[in-house]
């Protein structure tokens, strides 16, 4: 009797025990988080751990994560972070190093994309974060019209080349040129930029910036690189495609406004978030289903994504671990991926069953495989901000694009010297 | 001030009624003695009086003074998200940097004329509306209620509708206009364009403030004088500029200063419709401030910027106050 008694009084102790360990995440509210919600029960199961998700707009999430980073003991166990704020956290320190765990559960870490493990996972050699969802961007296109042989005929004898996706950068602005001016649509542009700064702007030139050959800054030593002949070239071909090619407002079209016009068969081309991908199928929002494509950017596009880690004020990392753990094992990775989700790891891009599903996860996973990083350091959200200015005054307030890139040159060396990385 | 005015009497009257009677052959008060209880009444009154007020002091102290001496406490130490710690003395040294930074005093400027845009026109329209309205004897409560519609609305949601109605391409405006066979209009994509897009969206939300502040003003004016007037042979205009303004000049230095206030820290719909673009068209110091603070991380920085945007509100507002005053004399 006494034995059973025992017996009872550890099992009820055991499930109140159970029932106790919860783990709080703060999300944004993005279709990812969605699919991780729907993960949840399959957790809870396996673990007894309960989840709360707490989801917000990105406008909220920097000003509610970091006071709870800032404490010795944070409400949040697990948080999602932007790279924007990767170099910010890791400079604060806020993150738990995950190497050790990593190696004494033998994670599979290698399945990620390089780039992508490089801008929401590995700092410094030290891995802070695991990749969860990227927003690496990518060229969506009217794949119907470049396959009509009128297009393909007038455009190969205006401009001497094949109408196709384009694999050259020269080809993609042709293609622009020519889809606004010799198409004969009406009311139709060969492409809508996302020209609201600061972001928008920003991201979206990033492709440029990267197809003209450009780069931020030099690897080797921090030192600043826009204001080049390539950098230039990018910003004149940036600001003619606002005013001369695309449709009038671009100058301030958010990532909303410019998919509005894509979607609604106003434009040939749109450079966006490869996650926008579906919605074009969707004739709730779409006036294109089935006719848009997407491609990788000529040269490169620019990457994109957020990582999860276990801040040091998480009040149960053991528990956020096994979170952790979980919605990345390899099955779990699949299964989000097969819900809609924006995969960082690369056997899904492979997998038959996704691929029949998505028939464009070959193109992503090619478009994820050559994306190139922003600059990530402590100051990356301030640099965004200088950069969206002077990409805007050169765009719409006749500020020559040599001498608005010397100015972004200038502050982004001022901001890197403020974090120590240029000397 | 009802509840004071009654727990002063409510003190006071046990007072009175412990006062020496005239009974029993005791000698009546003598008037010194009468004015000695009246002082320590008085007294007694206004230590009363002052520790009734003392925790709704408490509660000011605490939500308006202490944020205030902290942002001034923080604007002279070296405060950034990285390091949230006060400790570093750095004197005025973010002020001077302040005025040093060209996108500040451009954001100065900006806001200055936002300001005067938004605050003269909306006095125009409202005043306008006003007295429209103040004429009209049936139906006021609809005309009210729908000029109030937009006032009520969140700054965010009338400026997403906005920037929907708006949008060159799919907005309904462009569309309307089309059918009249007027080309697009670029609203938020070339600066000039947008800086008065975003004042006209202003107008269209705050405009109902000066309406329903203004006809209350008109609708508290003696009807005398227009009486006495009129038997002169005084017309309307002659009416609006020697009775109606100067009677409501108390009422009109009131909504200006009030909307001057909340025109200076317009943030919402800046954050909405353009984010400060294009170029920096629409940079109003609010917003420039919350960036500052948030994007750049420089929460010393933004306040010392903060602290002059109030410094330059309470020299704009005394010296409204001050000329309206002299106007009215």
């Amino acid at each position: 009797m006494k034995k059973f008694l025992l017996a009872s009084s550890m099992l009820i102790a055991s499930a109140f025990g159970a029932e106790a360990q919860t783990i709080n995440i703060l999300m944004e509210s993005v279709p990812d988080t969605r699919y991780v919600q729907e993960m949840l029960p399959e957790f809870k199961e396996k673990t007894g751990i309960d989840v709360q998700l707490e989801v917000v707009n990105y406008a909220e999430m920097h000003t509610k994560l970091v006071p709870q980073l800032v404490a010795p003991e944070g409400s949040y166990d697990v948080v999602i972070v932007d790279f924007y704020w990767v170099g910010e956290f890791t400079k604060a320190g806020w993150l738990q190093p995950l190497d050790e765990r990593i190696k004494a559960d033998n994670f599979p870490v290698d399945n990620y994309i390089p780039s992508i493990m490089e801008l929401t996972g590995r700092v410094d050699g030290t891995t802070l974060m695991l990749p969860f969802y990227n927003y690496a961007m990518g060229l969506t296109y009217r794949k119907d019209l470049l396959e009509d042989l009128k297009h393909q005929e007038a455009f190969k004898a205006k401009y001497g080349r094949e109408l196709k996706v384009p694999t050259e950068w020269p080809e993609y602005l042709d293609q622009v040129k020519y889809f606004s001016e010799d198409a004969g649509i009406e009311g139709f542009k060969g492409v809508v930029n996302q020209g609201q700064r600061p972001d928008p702007i920003s991201m979206e030139w990033s492709n440029y910036l990267f197809a003209n050959g450009g780069r931020y800054y030099d690897p080797e030593t921090w030192q600043p690189t826009l204001a080049t002949p390539e950098g230039i070239a990018a910003l004149t071909q940036y600001r003619d495609n606002i005013q001369k090619y695309g449709p009038i407002g671009a100058a301030n079209f958010s990532f909303d406004d410019a998919f509005n016009v894509a979607a609604q068969g106003k434009a040939y081309s749109y450079l966006t978030f490869n996650m926008f991908r579906p919605v074009y199928d969707d004739p709730a929002s779409s006036q294109v289903v089935g006719k848009m494509e997407i491609a990788p950017v000529p040269g490169g596009g620019l990457n994109g994504s957020w990582g999860w880690a276990i801040p040091k004020s998480s009040p149960d990392p053991d528990a956020a671990w096994e979170f952790i753990k979980f919605i990345e094992s390899p099955e779990i990775a699949k299964k989000r991926a097969l819900l809609g989700g924006a995969a960082t790891q690369k056997q899904i891009y492979e997998d038959p069953e996704l691929i029949e599903k998505y028939s464009y996860y070959p193109q992503l996973g090619e478009l994820l495989a050559y994306a190139q990083n922003f600059p990530v350091f402590t100051y990356t959200p301030a640099f965004v901000d200088v950069l969206g200015r002077e990409l805007s005054l050169a765009v719409t307030d006749g500020k020559d694009p040599k001498e608005a890139l010397e100015q972004v040159d200038k502050e982004f060396a001022e901001l890197l010297r403020k974090d120590g990385k240029l000397q | 001030m009802i509840c004071v005015g009654a727990a002063t009497f409510a003190a006071a009257a046990p007072t009175l009624r412990a006062g020496p009677p005239a009974v029993d052959g005791q000698p009546s008060p003598q008037p010194e003695d009468k004015l000695f209880m009246t002082a320590a009444i008085a007294q007694r009154d206004r230590w009363f009086g002052f520790a009734m007020t003392l925790p709704g002091l408490f509660a000011l102290v605490l939500v308006v003074l202490f944020p205030i001496l902290f942002t001034l406490w923080t604007s002279t130490s070296d405060f950034t998200l990285l390091k949230p710690s006060n400790d570093a003395f750095v004197g005025l040294s973010h002020y001077t940097q302040a005025f040093a930074t060209p996108e500040f005093r451009h954001a100065l400027s900006v806001t200055l004329a936002f300001v005067v845009a938004v605050v003269i026109l909306e006095f125009l329209v409202g005043f306008a509306v006003a007295l429209a309205l103040d004429k009209v004897e049936h139906g006021k409560a609809v005309y009210y209620l729908i000029l109030l519609f937009p006032l009520l609305m969140n700054p965010i949601v009338v400026g997403l509708i906005w920037k929907m109605f708006l949008h060159p391409t799919l907005g309904i405006v462009n569309y309307v206009l089309s059918l009249v066979g007027i080309p697009p209009v670029d609203w938020l994509g070339v600066p000039d364009n947008a800086f008065w897009t975003v004042v006209a969206v202003d107008i269209w939300h705050q405009v109902s403030f000066m309406i329903v502040l203004l006809l209350a003003g008109l609708a508290s004016l003696p009807k005398e004088p227009y009486e006495a007037a009129r038997l002169e042979g005084a017309g309307t205009i002659r009416c609006f500029f020697w009775i109606t303004l100067p009677l409501m000049r108390p009422v009109i230095v009131v909504t200006l200063l009030i909307r001057l206030i909340f025109a200076v820290k317009t943030y919402d719909i800046i954050y909405i419709m353009t984010r400060g673009g294009p170029g920096q068209a629409t940079e109003l110091v609010s917003y420039y401030i919350y960036r500052r603070a948030f994007v750049g991380l420089d929460v010393s920085q933004a306040s010392a910027m903060a602290v002059i945007l109030l410094l330059a509100v309470l020299a704009l507002t005394a010296w409204l106050h001050r000329y309206m005053r002299s106007l009215a004399q």
